[in-house]
């Protein structure tokens, strides 16, 4: 569209089918009647011919205001037009101008209004939103106000309403595969004579109701952290409503999240069964089988404890994350192909003790051997039945004489220790007095940690939007859905953890790669370098995938994140004792 | 009756047939794909012997990479077996050569098609026997917890869709 423009002469550089109409206009400048203007009548644009040249002046204000406005401020104007009716253009051209430049007018609330009159036509002033009565704040964008979404309880009309507030400002979310739309919003507060009608929404798509179905889940999340549950409750409601009219991964993502809110607003929290933590290792076995993420993270920490290991005779595993021992194989395989031959080899897996299936540790101890043995390296196996957080050295059976390089490898597992206070610098003090050549952290990319609950619900919101829809790609081509769907009940439930947990109970406290950078540089560690060849590796694993177009690995500072399209999802890092 | 004896007085050369020259016919089959190999494999029952030789599936596996260490040899027959390599791990990668674009560079879209497909190519060729083996062990472990005739826990499903390892 820009680069037609360009070739036109460059006058009137607008996004969208603004493009073509402005072409039309500078052809038929000539024509004088009052109707409407034919060829821009085609492309569904009503214009007086009489009015041309006034519409293109304003065209070029336009384009001069959008110019001068910073960047975080135009992109809503995408959004907007939608809501403006475009196709009167004069009008909506006066509206842009005004929003851009609302210090033109002596009263930006009044003229604001003013303009909306002749854009809407005419529209039930509601006897809500009578002036001066209540003191309410309204945000300046009306769309993105509730009352746009029809028949919504937060919209009482009668009997005290509620002093609703919409403080503070939402977070803008990207636009991420046409699944999920940016959401800007500028909360400003405005004293209450701002009569804004419910505004009849011109195009209800299903990008739309997606729009609509984000502002929601929001909104709730709002409500819920401000303590307002009768309206969250009736957000809730809608939420599933709308989901529904959703398909793919939005329509899933939605429901999980509407799940913990609602068990956040009714406070039934998930109640720890016994069954649990074998189901939870099943899931995880399916999400394993699915999707990358979990091959991502074991094959570059493998190839890190590969390179930590090269030239040792003796080596010592130490594992905190269990489930299933799916990462050894490789290891096991990778030591003895190597020049030299495999080095004795042991590992010392730590979990928690499981009720409804005790042997859990040993079955994987006794498949890892029948493995080693296959193969041809000498294994030995010894696993500890704690808690993380109540590891201590003299559990390890660490060998100082034995001349043995020690790792220790921690997949998805170090964040859980977050929630108990001073957990996690005793296991990281204790794992500094194991003296390790290496140490492997893998981490999802996502600050689910903040103090705020509301922050935490929209980086969470965007964080499994993104991951669902990487996972979509699957739906398309694998046959065995019961894999993708098991996944996704794995995610479901670290979802209604963030959401709807707190305290103790709140164990998915994912944090950025940056957070745990600083936290192991103040325990005494350095990074070390994944070398290229855990980049190129992963990323053939990738290619590989059907599907998987979408994957990017990346390389910042040394670690290496698994990203869809251009959100990192999975981290992992190295990490030795500082000299 | 007269007509065949007629025939054989008349012929002269002994006629070539290739079941008699074993060597000759693996040195023609190392040289077929995978799927040639497997019509191969039901012409008769000596061709059917000789296509599940293991060796001849060493070699497809590495045609197209560098050379193996020693010691693989061992490990993937306890793994089980070239053949298995093949179809599992190695195959489903070749056939997306073409197709694939690999981001190495941090310069996905550049070149062209067959650009693309040679850097795929070359890449594949350092590091693709790594990460086959790397996959074919991951394969094997599964397998030996799941029952035998247990099919659907497979972790490498995700490179193609299903693919029949029935007998043949």
């Amino acid at each position: 569209m820009k680069r037609e423009h360009q070739e036109s002469g460059r006058k009137y550089p607008l996004t969208g089918g603004e493009g073509c109409s402005s072409k039309g206009k500078m052809r038929d400048e000539g024509r004088g009647d009052g109707s409407m203007d034919e060829e821009l009548a085609v492309l569904g644009y009503q214009v007086k011919s009489s009015d041309m040249a006034d519409v293109a002046e304003k065209l070029v204000q336009l384009d001069m205001a959008m110019g001068t406005v910073q960047e975080d401020g135009i992109s809503h104007l995408s959004c907007d037009t939608i809501h403006y009716n475009p196709s009167d253009i004069s009008c909506w051209l006066e509206s842009m101008l005004y929003e851009l430049n609302p210090c033109q007018t002596s009263d930006p609330n009044s003229s604001f209004s003013s303009i909306q009159s002749p854009i809407l036509g005419q529209h039930p002033q509601s006897s809500i939103f009578s002036s001066a009565k209540q003191s309410q704040f309204y945000e300046d964008n009306s769309e993105y106000d509730l009352r746009a979404i029809p028949g919504i309880a937060a919209c009482k009309s009668s009997g005290p309403t509620p002093d609703f507030q919409i403080e503070g400002s939402f977070k803008r979310l990207k636009y991420d595969s046409g699944q999920i739309s940016t959401l800007p919003v500028k909360s400003e507060a405005t004293d209450g004579s701002v009569p804004e009608p419910a505004r009849p929404l011109v195009l209800v798509d299903s990008q739309e109701a997606g729009v609509r179905l984000v502002h929601t889940l929001m909104a709730c999340a709002e409500a819920v952290q401000n303590d307002n549950l009768q309206i969250a409750d009736a957000l809730v409601k809608r939420i599933s409503l709308l989901a529904v009219s959703q398909a793919g991964a939005m329509q899933k993502v939605a429901t999980y999240f509407a799940e913990g809110l609602a068990r956040r607003i009714y406070k039934i929290y998930p109640q720890k069964s016994s069954i649990d933590s074998s189901y939870s290792d099943i899931l995880q076995m399916h999400f394993y089988e699915t999707c990358p993420y979990l091959k991502f993270a074991h094959f570059t920490a493998n190839q890190a404890i590969l390179e930590a290991f090269a030239g040792a005779a003796k080596v010592h595993v130490i594992d905190f994350s269990m489930k299933q021992g799916t990462q050894w194989p490789a290891l096991l395989q990778a030591l003895a192909l190597r020049p030299g031959g495999p080095p004795t080899f042991r590992l010392t897996e730590i979990g928690p003790p499981q009720p409804d299936n005790p042997d859990a540790l040993q079955q994987v101890g006794w498949k890892l051997t029948q493995f080693a043995d296959a193969i041809g390296v000498e294994f030995h196996y010894q696993f500890v039945c704690e808690s993380l957080a109540d590891l201590e050295p003299s559990m390890l059976d660490i060998r100082p004489g034995a001349d043995e390089t020690v790792a220790v490898n921690s997949v998805f597992e170090l964040h859980r220790l977050l929630a108990q206070p001073g957990a996690i610098e005793k296991v990281l003090s204790t794992v500094k007095a194991i003296r390790p050549k290496i140490v492997t952290i893998v981490e999802q990319e996502a600050n689910h940690n903040g103090p705020v609950f509301l922050d935490r619900f929209n980086e969470a919101l965007h964080y499994y939007s993104t991951l669902f829809d990487s996972l979509e790609g699957f739906a398309l081509t694998q046959s065995n859905s019961k894999d993708l769907v098991m996944s996704e009940v794995f995610l479901g439930r670290q979802i209604c953890n963030i959401v709807a947990c707190e305290g103790s109970e709140r164990v998915e406290r994912h944090e950025a790669l940056a957070q745990w950078r600083a936290r192991m540089e103040s325990a005494g560690f350095e990074p070390v370098h994944l070398g290229s060849n855990a980049f190129k590796q992963a990323s053939i694993l990738l290619a590989l995938l059907s599907g998987g177009d979408g994957y990017r690995v990346e390389e910042t500072n040394g670690c290496l994140m698994l990203g869809w399209h251009t959100r990192p999802l999975i981290a992992t890092s190295a990490w030795r004792q500082a000299a | 009756m007269a007509e065949g004896r007629r025939t054989i007085i008349g012929a002269k050369k002994p006629k070539f047939c290739i079941n008699d020259h074993r060597d000759l016919l693996v040195e023609i089959m190392k040289r077929l794909d995978a799927r040639s190999l497997g019509v191969a494999a039901c012409v008769c029952r000596l061709w059917c012997s000789i296509t599940r030789n293991d060796a001849l599936w060493e070699h497809l596996c590495f045609r197209h990479a560098l050379s193996p260490p020693s010691g693989v040899r061992t490990v993937v027959v306890a793994l089980g077996g070239y053949k298995r390599l093949y179809m599992v791990c190695v195959e489903p990668v070749l056939s997306r050569l073409g197709t694939v674009k690999i981001g190495l560079d941090g310069d996905s879209g550049g070149g062209g098609t067959d650009g693309d497909s040679e850097v795929v190519r070359r890449v594949w060729r350092r590091y693709g026997t790594q990460l086959s083996l790397s996959l074919f062990s991951v394969d094997y472990y599964e397998r030996l917890g799941a029952r035998p005739d247990d099919s659907s826990a497979s972790s490498l499903t995700f490179l193609c869709e299903p693919v029949n390892l029935g007998r043949c």
